[in-house]
């Protein structure tokens, strides 16, 4: 057996129970998926980096399964097949979860809560919040540091400049994944250019041509050379992009102004009220206000709901760039932490209104949840 | 009788000629006293070691998991195979053979794809495009994910793929794989092109020690001897012997020759009868002999080494430093 994999046998301690319960009696029906679960969609939703931290096993049919690394797969994965399926419904659950750790056990438990189909969404996020709140009170450390963030914000700031479309994508992408921005940022303003040397001419002449005309080439020249689809890109994706190059190469040199204003967009941080504030001055100065508008709508109004749940809005600490690295996060995103300790959250979650539909729902369902990491409360000693 | 040495080499093809020609050269001469079916043997002349015969991903496992002391595999297996490998093996020397290179090959046709940069580019837009993520064929699985890892590609899947790979992208069943290539012709016949900067490892065969097997005594002692014998003829290799005998041979020209040829002198300077033995790489022996000749020598000899042993053993060295 190897010795690096720690199995441990003991369940939920009574305050683990004390807590679903309370979440129940708020109005989440208790449910308890499938240890064992098909592991294609948490490889294609978390990506192949999951891979070495999961347990997996392959049926004697050729399928691959895993031990579930986290429940709101298996929960949303439920949900999507059950007759409630589109409709608001709300759930929690507490169970073990497995991953490779190398300094920890593999088995660990988890509890938490999945909200789906909520039109409420400012709404839905306080709450989140406040019963996310309730969990570490339960252990006794009722003033963890609340950290906030909302990724919305960037992507909607991305999306009103004015930027070729295959710049937006890379700045959201680096955004999602904590490095390179600002590489990508440096590039923009330098003139970033990645077009081949050898094609250079190529593609500066096409540059100024009709786009209609110069797709209608490469594709004509490629057809002649005997291709078609090749591993999956048609051929038209492929003049697509050939010719996006043209553009990044020839055109796009971002204006100082809008690296600055990335920047200092990205630098906002504070309470919730003061990044408001700071935002509405920015967006102001950008000339973006409308564009911003609907985002910032929906920050304030779930400030507002948090101030209304009992939550000192001077303890949450708010930043633009946190909630970076979570792929699947589209709004609100926050951890609960110990003041007195550094790393690991104890309450971490947020808003995933596109989870759904990757796990193939046809309609779209706002979804928002979060997870509470038992073991790292039950270090705490007593309940309050 | 303490438990032998187990030596591990392929069991079939190219790789275990190329092994066994390779432990043959070092006088090493690896035999099947029960006869060629068998899958262990022995060395001839050399008590104390067990030769396994198993195939190289075997190889591996068993030096990882510490059951063989030695082995013959690729360094791309042992890469792939094992988690924090350098923890658990000692890469001792590369043998000169089995050159393979990991790489990232795309269809030809992508010809907006150049870079790895491109690729990250390409996969983000076809989740986008295709609502799906895109695909990579390898049986490098570990390779393929800390290498993309690093590159900061993420939106993509890897299929794993047994056998033929290279057809996985006209097959549709990926859009670009992860491969081992040694002339790149395999790649081109099907249609596909290496990505500039999508070359994850430079690999050959390497002689491995395995940290987790049982090395008491004897069998250090053991493979000390095999070792020293690797070193010795993987010095003779990589030099001629030029004896030259002059008057005018000083200390001044010696020094002179080892500047311009790299030469060694492995009995030291020239005798009192001024007879000089030079260690010389081979692509420069007639360089030396010339210059011997214009400082006057009369004749000057070249041999083929057979082995040259010295009281240092840095192979050895290597294997101990990683025990």
């Amino acid at each position: 057996m190897d010795a690096s994999v720690t199995t441990q046998a003991k369940g939920p301690d009574a305050r683990a129970e004390a807590l679903v319960a309370s979440y129940e009696r708020a109005g989440y029906a208790r449910v308890t998926p499938a240890i064992l679960q098909p592991a294609e969609p948490f490889l294609d939703l978390s990506g192949e980096d999951i891979r070495k931290r999961m347990y997996l096993t392959t049926a004697p049919g050729g399928g691959e399964f895993c031990l579930r690394p986290d429940l709101t797969i298996p929960v949303s994965r439920d949900y999507l097949a059950s007759p409630l399926a589109g409709k608001p419904a709300g759930f929690c659950y507490l169970g073990p979860v497995f991953r490779h750790r190398s300094d920890q056990t593999a088995e660990f438990l988890q509890a938490g809560i999945e909200s789906f189909g909520r039109p409420d969404k400012a709404a839905a996020d306080a709450e989140m919040l406040s019963l996310g709140l309730e969990a570490t009170a339960g252990y006794g450390l009722s003033v963890p540091d609340i950290r906030t963030g909302d990724v919305a914000l960037f992507a909607t700031l991305v999306a009103g400049l004015e930027l070729p479309p295959a710049w937006k994508r890379r700045l959201i992408k680096d955004f999602n994944r904590k490095t390179n921005l600002a590489q990508d940022l440096d590039r923009l303003v330098l003139g970033g250019n990645n077009a081949r040397p050898e094609y250079q001419g190529v593609l500066a002449a096409l540059a100024g041509s009709d786009p209609k005309g110069a797709h209608a080439l490469v594709t004509d020249l490629l057809s002649i050379a005997g291709i078609n689809a090749v591993g999956g890109r048609s051929v038209a994706e492929i003049a697509e992009r050939f010719l996006e190059q043209s553009a990044l190469g020839a055109s796009a040199k971002l204006p100082r102004e809008v690296r600055g204003l990335i920047e200092r967009f990205l630098a906002i941080q504070g309470d919730p009220d003061e990044a408001a504030a700071e935002l509405r001055a920015l967006a102001t100065e950008a000339n973006m206000t409308s564009v911003l508008a609907p985002a910032l709508d929906l920050f304030e109004s779930r400030t507002g709901f948090l101030a209304a749940r009992g939550i000192d809005l001077k303890r949450v600490r708010f930043s633009t760039g946190f909630g970076r690295g979570f792929d699947y996060y589209t709004g609100f995103v926050f951890e609960l932490t110990d003041p007195a300790r550094t790393g690991d959250p104890l309450v971490a979650g947020g808003r995933y209104d596109g989870l759904l539909a990757r796990l193939g729902s046809t309609q779209a369902t706002p979804a928002v949840g979060f997870a509470v990491w038992i073991e790292r409360l039950a270090a705490y000693g007593g309940a309050s | 009788m303490s438990a032998p040495l187990v030596l591990a080499v392929p069991a079939k093809g190219r790789l275990q000629e190329n092994a066994e020609a390779f432990f043959a050269r070092a006088g090493l001469a690896l035999i099947k006293p029960r006869g060629a079916r068998d899958y262990r043997g022995a060395i001839a002349g050399l008590e104390g070691v067990e030769v396994a015969y198993l195939s190289a991903s075997e190889i591996t496992s068993q030096l990882a998991a510490g059951a063989v002391h030695l082995g013959v595999t690729g360094e791309d297996l042992v890469r792939e195979l094992i988690p924090d490998a350098d923890k658990r093996v000692v890469l001792i020397e590369g043998l000169g053979f089995g050159f393979a290179t990991v790489v990232v090959a795309v269809p030809q046709a992508w010809i907006d794809v150049r870079t790895m940069a491109d690729i990250d580019d390409v996969a983000t837009a076809f989740r986008h495009h295709h609502g799906r993520k895109m695909r990579v064929a390898t049986k490098y699985i570990n390779l393929t994910r800390d290498f993309f890892s690093a590159q900061g590609v993420i939106d993509y899947r890897i299929v794993e793929s047994s056998g033929a790979t290279e057809g996985a992208p006209a097959a549709g069943s990926a859009e670009l794989i992860v491969d081992i290539t040694t002339t790149g012709t395999t790649l081109a016949a099907n249609g596909l092109k290496v990505v500039e900067d999508g070359v994850i490892l430079r690999s050959q065969a390497n002689l491995v020690a395995a940290r987790g097997a049982s090395w008491d005594a004897s069998t250090r002692e053991t493979a000390r001897v095999i070792l020293d014998r690797v070193a010795a003829q993987a010095r003779a290799r990589a030099f001629r012997e030029v004896r030259a005998r002059f008057a005018a041979c000083d200390a001044r020209l010696v020094e002179s020759a080892k500047e311009k040829f790299g030469v060694a002198t492995p009995f030291g300077g020239p005798t009192s009868s001024g007879m000089l033995t030079l260690h010389c790489p081979p692509e420069q022996v007639y360089a030396l002999t010339s210059f011997l000749r214009e400082n006057g020598a009369e004749a000057v000899a070249v041999a083929d080494l057979g082995y040259v042993f010295s009281r240092d053993n840095p192979l050895y060295a290597k294997l101990e430093a990683g025990l």
